[in-house]
């Protein structure tokens, strides 16, 4: 699709891997996984005891007391991680360009931890009412709300929520907008803060929970592990970024989406396949110049597979050539924050010249029969990436990246 | 002498899948009754609350026909209780 090109200007991130791009970054290097037993809900009262948590998170270390109280976990996360990925693009605000700004995030349930005090206090302890800010804090656009206010952006500003997918689609669209000029700077990505006991009872009532860690394309792996987190990206048109000598990490070159019109919750390798097609596409590259793919990779028995059998579908021989791994083996499933940690970490990554590997790769699947960058990080000098995001409904969203290596 | 678990289980087939329960018998395949992985969490869940027990993911995981559940969910009854059948027994994690 013609256009301007898009760059990549500032990362922010805060997840199980770190508080900052940095510490992710090492993490990844390492092959280091952020998952560990529970500390937010008391794993005694649930069949699984690990989750990828943001550990250690001090809200009165980021916000004056009073603004606390206004924000849920996800969106103090959605605002610190904002905060890091404009403080590292140095992109400078005026008032113009705030006019301009497109603020883009995703999220899949928002503010579910302020939800579940609030069905506590109504339905156990029988009080006759909930916190009265708890609708706007429970909103799922509640971080997009408060970033643009904490940093005066009055462009356009809106919430994407498709389950496991809603950051590679806000992502896009942000892409989108930048590339045909309908605005002239980004801050896109996702958030999600899921640990509270009501919804992870709903997941562990359709039982695709690991009981132990992820181990994504493993034979013997046994379901995801739940992450929190958010992600942050700083865009802007290419040529912007190169005039006022910012750092670029690379670029989005292409956004390709589709619906399975398969299952609820199973996915389809057609749906998968037409949606990286749609990628390649959008960005006009070939399958044989891609070298490296985030995958979906949740871990669970459905997925992993059906994924491979895309892939292959998509690069036919090429496939063989291909790295594929699945981050979140380390960071977990982030949900609605999933595609913007996978985003920041294959544009980390790449940019210092390594493959972030499969964390726990333990025994070899033989219907997942691709390199997975098993458990050890690899130099590779890679180009163009791809990233994938599959969610239940059938929701499929794919970015393509062109990375710029030191 | 009816067996009154057996009944319970196919009553919840029959609701799931919206069929009448005469055509579901102990020898019927859930896979050709079409029960797919939505049904099977929705099963699972009804078992667990009408009968009391915690069901394995794993024994989850190897039931094909009505009666593998029927002797599943027969055996997690017992092993709650004292031995005996009461449906009364729990074993649920709440």
């Amino acid at each position: 699709m013609p256009g301007r090109r898009v760059a990549v200007t500032g990362l922010g991130v805060i997840c199980a891997l770190g508080k900052n791009t940095s510490e992710m970054c090492s993490a990844l290097r390492a092959g280091r996984s952020g998952i560990s037993p529970l500390q937010l809900v008391d794993p005694a009262k649930l069949r699984f005891q690990n989750g990828a948590e943001v550990r250690g998170f001090d809200p009165g270390e980021h916000f004056p007391g009073s603004l606390q109280d206004h924000l849920d976990r996800f969106a103090q996360f959605s605002v610190v991680a904002a905060r890091e990925a404009i403080q590292d693009s140095g992109i400078p605000f005026s008032d113009e360009l705030r006019e301009k700004t497109v603020i883009a995030t995703g999220s899949c349930v928002g503010g579910q931890t302020t939800q579940d005090t609030g069905f506590v206090d109504l339905y156990q302890r029988g009080r006759g009412r909930v916190h009265p800010l708890t609708i706007p804090k429970v909103m799922a656009n509640a971080g997009a709300g408060h970033i643009s206010m904490e940093f005066g952006i009055t462009g356009p500003a809106f919430t994407v929520s498709t389950a496991c997918s809603s950051a590679n689609h806000a992502i896009g669209q942000a892409f989108q907008m930048i590339r045909s000029g309908a605005a002239e700077a980004a801050i896109t990505g996702g958030a999600e803060a899921p640990f509270s006991l009501g919804l992870l009872k709903a997941w562990e009532a359709m039982r695709v929970i690991s009981p132990d860690t992820c181990r994504p394309f493993s034979k013997n792996r046994l379901g995801m592990i739940l992450g929190e987190g958010a992600g942050m990206l700083v865009l802007e048109p290419l040529e912007a970024a190169r005039s006022r000598g910012a750092k670029i990490y690379g670029e989005v070159v292409g956004f390709g989406m589709s619906a399975d019109a398969h299952h609820l919750t199973a996915p389809s390798a057609q749906g998968a396949a037409s949606a990286m097609r749609r990628a390649l596409s959008d960005a006009a590259i070939e399958p044989q110049q891609i070298d490296y793919i985030n995958a979906h990779g949740t871990g669970t028995a459905a997925n992993d597979p059906t994924e491979t059998r895309a892939i292959r579908e998509v690069f036919g021989a090429h496939a063989d050539r291909l790295a594929v791994s699945s981050t979140k083996s380390m960071h977990g499933h982030g949900l609605g924050a999933a595609g913007a940690l996978e985003a920041i970490a294959t544009f980390l990554a790449l940019r210092e010249g390594f493959l972030p590997p499969t964390a726990n790769y333990a025994e070899p699947d033989p219907e997942c029969d691709l390199d997975y960058v098993p458990n050890e990080s690899r130099p590779a000098q890679v180009e163009w990436a791809l990233s994938n995001s599959f969610a239940f409904g059938g929701l499929n969203a794919v970015l393509a990246f062109r990375t710029h290596p030191r | 002498m009816p067996d009154e678990v057996a009944g319970k289980i196919i009553s919840m087939l029959a609701a799931i899948k919206h069929v009448p329960v005469e055509g579901i018998t102990l020898d019927s395949s859930l896979q050709e009754m079409g029960i797919d992985s939505l049904d099977t969490f929705t099963l699972l869940f009804d078992l667990e609350n009408e009968f009391h027990i915690t069901i394995p993911d794993d024994e989850a995981k190897s039931i094909r026909t009505v009666n593998d559940v029927v002797v599943g969910v027969k055996r997690l009854i017992a092993a709650a209780g004292d031995g005996s059948s009461s449906v009364d027994s729990s074993m649920s994690a709440d």
